[in-house]
């Protein structure tokens, strides 16, 4: 403000002047006032008073930031703890009860009517057995199956075993033996067809470090477990319940291990730590709506004369009420808007400097994590605006304009 | 300033045929409150027209009443008893809304202290009535303010702005509808001599459009520039 600006009381006094600076765009602004009336105002009204608006935005900022971080970070840790899991939660292994010699013709029968359509079985023998390879010798666990493609369900393991070994990479390693090379077990020779990359896939077998040749190789006719691969969970209940029914009626043959149960009670508990960590924010941000109840209420009872004014000169009630609704909906969306993108990039920070995979943040819920948080800040902020508004906005136009 | 008259709105009204309801009257308005100590009467059988084209001052001292009336004539608060007439017609059973309407559509206020939104510009004050309707009304502000002298101050918010040009953009947003009748309390209440002069010949010119002028003040000068003054003593009118 310039001193001309006071130029006293006299209306003879003409000073002219430039115009001032916050007018720069008069004619695109005017024209956005015009076309959203109650925004402009309301956006006007929160220029006044910057830190309490300011503030009130913060908690809204803190709220959905805490959401969005606990809900985000919650859904990726369960993405990629399923993803490693997963394998697991689709096997049935069968394997023969205490004290049986291993599982024979009849029972394999018997789990692989069980789990006809349901998923593949992988009869499996097993030993062990020192093995020698170019570099050195060690001990590994010797398995016998025609399909470990099926077992381990990696890129590079053959469908099919006819010939050869497949070697697990830490024994691999250990051994300096490479596809193409030759390994040395109990006197026969056999060329590593494939390598498995333990890495990728979760089994009761560590694969790390065995070995798997043609069943034949094997001198015992029994096999000493059975493993089915089934195409998911609720087929994977199913086959162990079928082969429970069959085999061990009468007596207790063969002992059926299925990590499904397990692994819903671990998706339950995800669900159970998620849902209560996100309750926590949640409580975060109702306090923040409490907060823009509060600005809102010392906002409508300072311009009180200033509503009496608008009813007065023939504003409508719900457009009054329209105007501080949406004044207390932009310090929600203004927050939401912000605390969203904190949370994200702070969970986008913790996956790049861990080992929480990226693929596991970037999934489609945590999309609407963000967007569900960003939407319950607008909502909280928009309640906690209403009963402010509602108030200042019904109050006869004759009492605003007394206070 | 005769291309100005037009702006005020009062052409029109000034060619209605004669016979016309007055566009607001009082009808043995009684208004009492409930205080602390027992029934308050503010007004009491108050019977009061308002002509159009006539500046009427309501004098008084405070508490008297006066703007106890104003607010009933500007449909802002009902009687206990007696009715509110609006061209002929009691008020009573309107709704809150369309009340509002009557006030956007017929009836200008300006309040004694100018109470103009400090976040608007002049232009925007004198448009704001209007701010919720479709048409644009930014012309019709910017010549009102251009006649009430302050066509150099329209982008100016309240703060950059004298007492006096405050009450002249007050004046303006309240002829933006082109209002029957203009309702103006202590129009000249927080001005000096000079400005509450040129106020005052403002108010007269508006009234020579046709407009119904009622100001309630205890300032001898509004009673020299009315065509009529009538005194309230302790709720009670005199002629």
């Amino acid at each position: 403000m310039t001193e001309t600006d006071q130029s006293g009381d006299d209306p003879g006094v003409r000073v002219p002047e430039t115009e001032p600076t916050a007018a720069a765009d008069p004619a695109l602004g005017d024209r956005l006032a015009r076309r959203f009336p109650a925004a402009s105002l309301a956006l006007r009204n929160l220029s006044r008073q910057r830190l309490r608006a300011g503030l009130a935005t913060l908690g809204i900022v803190i709220g959905v930031f805490a959401v969005v971080t606990l809900g985000m970070l919650g859904t990726a840790l369960q993405t990629a703890a399923l993803a490693e899991l997963g394998g697991l939660g689709n096997q049935v292994i069968v394997s023969p009860a205490d004290g049986g010699d291993g599982l024979g013709a009849r029972e394999l029968g018997g789990i692989r009517q069980a789990a006809a359509g349901r998923g593949t079985v992988v009869p499996l023998k097993s030993g062990g057995a020192s093995v020698a390879g170019p570099d050195g010798q060690s001990f590994a666990q010797l398995y016998g199956t025609t399909q470990p493609a099926a077992l381990f369900g990696v890129d590079g393991v053959p469908e099919y075993l006819r010939q050869g070994a497949v070697v697990g990479d830490e024994l691999a390693e250990g051994l300096g033996a490479r596809v193409g090379s030759t390994v040395e077990i109990e006197g026969n020779r056999y060329r590593v067809v494939a390598i498995i990359d333990s890495e990728g896939t979760f089994s009761p077998i560590r694969p790390g470090s065995a070995v798997v040749l043609p069943p034949g190789e094997f001198v015992a006719d029994s096999y000493s477990q059975v493993v089915v691969q089934a195409n998911s969970a609720d087929d994977a209940r199913a086959i162990a319940d079928g082969v429970r029914e069959r085999l061990n009626t009468r007596e207790e043959r063969v002992s059926v291990l299925s990590l499904t149960s397990v692994l819903s009670r671990i998706t339950e508990f995800f669900a159970l730590l998620n849902g209560f960590l996100l309750a926590v924010a949640g409580i975060s941000l109702v306090v923040a709506g409490v907060s823009i109840f509060n600005v809102m209420l010392m906002t409508v009872s300072e311009r009180r004369g200033e509503i009496g004014v608008l009813r007065a000169v023939g504003i409508h009630r719900n457009e009054v009420l329209r105007t501080l609704l949406v004044e207390a909906t932009l310090l929600g969306v203004g927050g939401g808007a912000l605390g969203s993108v904190l949370g994200a990039a702070v969970v986008v920070g913790i996956a790049l400097h861990t080992r929480l995979p990226l693929s596991a943040v970037f999934v489609p819920t945590n999309g609407l994590v963000a967007l569900g948080a960003f939407g319950f800040g607008v909502l909280i902020a928009l309640v906690g605006g209403l009963y402010p508004a509602y108030r200042a906005a019904w109050e006869p136009p004759v009492e605003s304009l007394r206070g | 300033m005769s291309g100005d008259r037009e702006a005020a709105g009062g052409a029109a009204h000034a060619t209605a045929p004669d016979g016309d309801p007055p566009p607001l009257r009082l009808d043995g308005v009684t208004k009492q409150y409930a205080g602390g100590g027992g029934t308050v009467t503010a007004l009491e059988d108050v019977s009061f027209t308002v002509e159009r084209g006539e500046v009427t001052a309501v004098m008084g001292p405070s508490g008297s009443g006066k703007s106890t009336m104003l607010n009933m004539l500007g449909l802002l608060d009902d009687p206990t008893t007696g009715s509110v007439e609006l061209l002929g017609e009691p008020v009573a059973g309107l709704s809150a809304a369309e009340r509002t309407d009557v006030r956007r559509e017929r009836v200008g206020f300006v309040f004694q202290d100018f109470h103009l939104i400090p976040t608007l510009s002049a232009v925007e004050n004198v448009r704001l009535p209007t701010r919720f309707l479709d048409a644009d009304y930014t012309d019709r502000a910017v010549d009102l303010l251009t006649r009430v002298g302050l066509g150099d101050r329209l982008r100016h918010t309240p703060d950059e702005l004298s007492g006096g040009q405050k009450q002249r953009v007050a004046i303006a947003r309240s002829l933006i509808n082109e209002p029957d009748v203009l309702l103006a309390d202590e129009p000249t209440g927080n001005l000096d001599r000079d400005t509450g002069e040129a106020v005052l010949g403002e108010i007269n010119t508006i009234a020579d459009g046709g407009v119904g002028v009622v100001a309630v003040t205890h300032d001898e000068l509004v009673g020299e520039y009315a065509d009529r003054t009538v005194e309230l003593i302790d709720g009670k009118l005199h002629d």
